[in-house]
């Protein structure tokens, strides 16, 4: 995602606890830790107008205390940093799960924005995600002078998310009774997305998921796997444990996904932003099944010296003006 | 072109020279498991072979006895049934649902089952099957009755059996039963969906047929005694969700479906056990177990009323509370008076 924003942003700071997986020239880089509340002075300081909060953990298995570290209390701080009258900060950009409206046999087949935070008592993950977004949300109303987005991402099965790993497991213990749709995000449109909120001067909530649905059996089978319901379909928690016991870790919310489905309706975010992910599901469970879910970029060739003059001319004039157009990528 | 020839023609020499005697690559042999090969041609033919008898074997009985003992169209079904479930597991994961989870073709598959029970089983007799439009939006609302949703099917099964122009009906089902394990699937599977107004509303946009049971588990789970008397009809959502589809609603009579299971009773401990709604005891379940699942045979008569034109009223009605009620109870008026009837029409419960 940043790499694709570098093309598009004058620069670009990034901002993570652990070193960032590829170098971007165009990108500084800080070792920060959003529970510190060192992003209110990195954004005055560097007079960042733009904040992208990613550092929002969807996919552990357990370990509630630490997400909820991460994801509220980690929130209230970027939040806190970027409030304030002097606060040059113009655009928030949020990101959330569709996690966030759980699994339900009651709920809506399609799942708009509105239906998140009903009665129902929110679990873990779940609760904090709400919490979350409702932070931003109190943000948004309190601060006049900066557009918050919150995009909530689809489920997604690229490299190392458990999902994905459940899904590539060659014998796959499902819920007995159940199978539930699908719907996926590809990583490239998630990035993409991104970028988008981040140009764009989108406000609100919006739904970040592919086009159309698979079956569990349908996805499990397309991975190349075989599909065994011996889970229980009472007592979910029970098959998790013995999933976790036979070397399998699936976090509490996606168990209640893989028995009743969640798909989200994405209608709001194409008519905002005029755009809608590339890859539908099936296109999703496709690339994940031929392994090549990694985005595929050319290896960051040296800028050339012209460029770089040019690049580092841009800047200082920049500088002296005393404005600088900012992005700050935060990610976990 | 010369060249290209040439240099083919020297590069073929070149290959010939270079090359190998060929390994000559023999399937592996299996001496010992092989088949001869008439068996094999026998095995080959037995479905053919058996059709063939059952055929002799049907006119022959046709013959001594005067009348159809085996009816061949009827063997001819269930093939036709087993070799289709054959090529369904074949097909892969290569086939298409729809974004609510409906596999039309599987469905399809099972209508046969479906319409052995309307016909034979059931023995539905269905009237007014020409007030459901061949296309475009409709919602069918019907009373629901006995302890498991077999009068949807039997309706779903009606627009198969009767219709000239067959269309899939999809129903909305309690979102309790969404939870159940296997029952979900098959749900799903099959085009029905959450009993949710959102739901409704994009099946309706879709120009689907959709059908509803305003009663809910509140019909199914009421006890034998109360047979025919419709429940209330929720809370008149289905009038305003028609509404605002712009649908017309066509109301639906279902006669027998009350003695395929007759409740004469609700064991509350159970079902709360359970999170079910209620836990039938009927003179069959659970007292012999699997085997008291198996419905009634009772006589069944499915009517299909003209339609209330909802569409007529502007989609800011469905906010209007009184109308909305007014147009609940017409429909209700016309399900019970429906219900009278075709129980009148019956000449008994079983005949």
């Amino acid at each position: 995602m940043a790499r694709r924003l570098a093309i598009q942003v004058p620069s670009l700071f990034g901002c993570d606890v652990a070193d960032p997986v590829s170098a971007i020239e165009e990108m500084d880089f800080v070792h920060a830790d959003t529970r510190q509340s060192v992003i209110g002075k990195l954004v005055r300081q560097l007079r960042i107008d733009t904040v992208v909060h990613m550092a929002v953990t969807v996919d552990s298995a357990a370990e509630d205390r630490l997400a909820h570290e991460t994801n509220v209390i980690g929130t209230m701080n970027v939040l806190a940093g970027c409030a304030g009258p002097a606060s040059p900060v113009r655009r928030l950009v949020v990101k959330s799960s569709q996690a966030v409206y759980g699994a339900a046999p009651g709920d809506p087949s399609f799942l708009t924005e509105q239906v998140a935070g009903s009665d129902r008592p929110a679990y873990g993950l779940k609760r904090d995600l709400l919490e979350m977004e409702q932070l931003a949300q109190e943000f948004s109303l309190r601060t006049s002078g900066c557009s918050v987005c919150t995009l909530r991402l689809g489920y997604r099965v690229g490299e190392g998310t458990k999902l994905g790993s459940y899904l590539s497991l060659p014998i796959v213990p499902t819920f007995a009774g159940f199978d539930p749709r699908l719907q996926l995000l590809h990583e490239d449109d998630a990035a993409e997305a991104f970028v988008r909120a981040t140009r764009g001067a989108h406000e609100g909530v919006f739904n970040v998921a592919a086009d159309g649905i698979v079956l569990l059996s349908q996805a499990i089978a397309i991975m190349g796997g075989k599909a065994v319901p011996i889970l229980p379909p009472y007592g979910r928690w029970l098959g998790r444990l013995a999933l976790h016991a036979a070397g399998v870790d699936l976090p509490e919310h996606l168990t209640d996904v893989l028995a009743f489905g969640s798909v989200a309706d994405c209608s709001s975010l194409a008519a905002a932003f005029g755009w809608k992910p590339a890859y539908n599901t099936r296109a999703v469970i496709d690339s994940l099944a031929r392994g090549k879910d990694v985005e595929v970029i050319e290896s960051p060739s040296p800028p050339q010296e012209y460029e770089l003059q040019v690049y580092l001319q841009r800047r200082r004039r920049r500088e002296r003006n005393g404005h600088a157009h900012a992005a700050l990528a935060l990610r976990c | 072109m010369l060249t290209a020839q040439r240099t083919t023609a020297l590069a073929s020499k070149e290959l010939r020279r270079r090359s190998r005697k060929a390994k000559v690559v023999a399937p592996p042999r299996a001496s010992l498991l092989r088949v001869p090969k008439p068996i094999r041609r026998l095995q080959r033919r037995a479905p053919i072979y058996a059709i063939q008898g059952i055929n002799g074997l049907s006119t022959r009985l046709r013959e001594m006895t005067g009348r159809e003992v085996i009816d061949m169209n009827r063997v001819m079904e269930v093939i036709q049934f087993l070799y289709r479930q054959g090529e369904l597991a074949r097909r892969g994961p290569n086939y298409l649902v729809d974004d609510f989870g409906f596999d039309a073709e599987w469905t399809e598959s099972f209508l046969s089952v479906f319409k052995v029970l309307y016909r034979d089983y059931w023995r539905v007799e269905t009237t007014g099957i020409e007030y459901v439009p061949a296309t475009g939006r409709a919602l069918l609302v019907a009373n629901h009755a006995g302890v498991l949703p077999w009068d949807g099917t039997m309706i779903k099964t009606a627009m198969f059996a009767e219709h000239p122009h067959p269309r899939h009906v999809r129903a909305l089902v309690a979102s309790l039963f969404m939870g159940m394990p296997m029952l979900s699937w098959f749900l799903r599977r099959t085009g029905q969906t959450v009993g949710h107004p959102d739901d409704t509303r994009r099946l309706l946009e879709q120009d689907e047929l959709v059908l509803v049971f305003p009663e809910g588990v509140k019909g199914t789970g009421k006890p034998f005694k109360d047979r025919y008397r419709l429940r209330r009809f929720g809370r008149g959502g289905f009038v305003s969700t028609a509404i605002r589809a712009g649908s017309p609603i066509i109301p639906v009579s279902v006669v027998g479906s009350e003695e395929i299971y007759p409740m004469i009773a609700d064991f509350a401990p159970m079902a709360r056990l359970f999170g079910l709604p209620y836990f039938p005891v009927t003179p069959m379940w659970p007292w012999l177990g699997p085997l008291g699942m198996i419905p009634l045979p009772s006589k069944w008569r499915i009517q299909f009323h003209p339609p209330v034109h909802t569409e007529a009223h502007p989609p800011s009605a469905a906010d209007d509370n009184h109308l909305v009620m007014t147009i609940s109870d017409e429909v209700r008026n016309t399900i019970q008076k429906g219900i009278y009837d075709n129980l009148k029409l019956r000449r008994g419960v079983f005949v």
